[in-house]
């Protein structure tokens, strides 16, 4: 099996073609997500849909792209003033009691947020899978930042998660 | 004459329109993103900017901070998401509120602090990020300068409108943000596509007023 069946249900049409040809019934899901422990990959659901709403996700995925230390280090940079600028956002937010105000800010802070997630994607960690995802799980698990860290919860997506990358 | 705006790219052209730009009063708005006029540059007066300084690398920029760890795991928890691993999703999500929650300190803010972060972000921030991705050729990184520098800009752009007309500015007005790039839209509904980042109007999220 190289690949699995996924839904958008934003564009499924219910037309269930996809119920009727799949061979193990990983389509007939009560809440529309496909079940990937029945799903073969075979691939029929994708190629009947009418809609278009369904996509084949590849099991192993491929290594992200090179990213130079130089590339790295200024998107580093810009998502910290991104988080340095959520955490004012929200602080301005809590103080507040002007309306204008209160919503700016908590749209600021869900914008900062934002940009901060899509500069660290592509400063190397794109993906769950990722060897940089997974070293850095490994040395909060090695040294948790305070005695109140997590550490169980970093445990378990070492566990759920195979590395795509490593060596 | 023709004017673009920085944001979003809409073409304001003299010879279509009614009004030349010039005479288009100060409150005047992009029809598209909602930028003020002053964020529109007339095109012919634009030329190439010269290189930009050699950026010197400090070795704190590898060191990652709780705010940062905190969108990084989020980022992976949506990650975990779109692949359907809702169990991978929920701890991630657990250690990115973790984060949040160690890297609030309280500390004093002020519409000035992020006025003064936007201002470093847009003047130098960006330019730093396109020269050395533009060396490197990072497509990736050269993407997300590219939207990031629109939002940061519309981001100033509203600061400043609220800092000139305070709560008038917002009184009866949403303000929608695009969950895809983060821009900033006030209006009583989304655009239909993101002026940035190009999605459509149901990815953008209304802020809710505060609960009482």
């Amino acid at each position: 099996m190289k690949s699995y069946a996924v839904r958008n249900l934003r564009l499924c049409t219910k037309d269930c073609l996809c119920l009727y040809v799949c061979p193990t019934g990983a389509t007939d899901t009560e809440d529309s997500i496909i079940d990937v422990d029945k799903c073969t990959g075979c691939g029929v659901c994708a190629e009947s849909c009418p809609s278009g709403a369904i996509t084949m996700m590849p099991l192993q995925l491929p290594p992200q792209q090179h990213k130079t230390e130089k590339v790295t280090a200024v998107l580093n940079l810009m998502s910290q003033s991104k988080a340095e600028q959520e955490k004012a956002a929200l602080q301005i937010a809590k103080e507040t009691e002007k309306d204008g105000l209160y919503r700016l800010m908590m749209a600021f802070a869900r914008s900062n947020r934002i940009m901060a997630e899509d500069l660290l994607r592509e400063a190397g960690y794109m993906l769950p899978q990722s060897s940089n995802a997974q070293d850095l799980l490994k040395s909060l698990i090695d040294n948790p930042p305070s005695p109140d860290f997590p550490v169980e919860s970093a445990k378990k997506l070492l566990e759920l998660i195979p590395c795509n990358d490593c060596r | 004459m023709k004017y673009r705006c920085n944001i979003c790219g809409y073409l304001y052209d003299d010879s279509r329109q009614e009004v030349p730009f010039n005479e288009l009063p100060d409150s005047w708005t992009c029809p598209l993103c909602m930028a003020s006029k002053s964020q529109f540059t007339l095109l012919e007066e634009k030329k190439e900017e010269k290189p930009a300084e050699p950026v010197s690398i400090d070795e704190d920029a590898f060191e990652l901070s709780a705010g940062q760890l905190s969108a990084l795991f989020s980022n992976l928890a949506r990650g975990a998401e779109k692949q359907y691993i809702p169990a991978a999703q929920k701890e991630f999500t657990v250690l990115s509120e973790w984060f949040l929650k160690a890297a609030q300190d309280n500390s004093p803010a002020s519409i000035e602090d992020l006025a003064e972060y936007l201002s470093n972000d847009i003047n130098k921030g960006y330019k730093d990020i396109d020269s050395i991705a533009t060396a490197d050729s990072d497509r990736g990184a050269l993407r997300v300068n590219v939207w990031g520098d629109k939002v940061t800009r519309m981001l100033s752009n509203l600061l400043e409108r609220y800092q000139s007309e305070g709560e008038d500015f917002l009184l009866n007005t949403e303000v929608w943000v695009c969950t895809a790039c983060g821009f900033i839209y006030p209006g009583d509904e989304p655009p239909q596509i993101c002026p940035v980042c190009k999605v459509q109007d149901w990815k953008f999220e209304k802020q809710e007023r505060r609960k009482a």
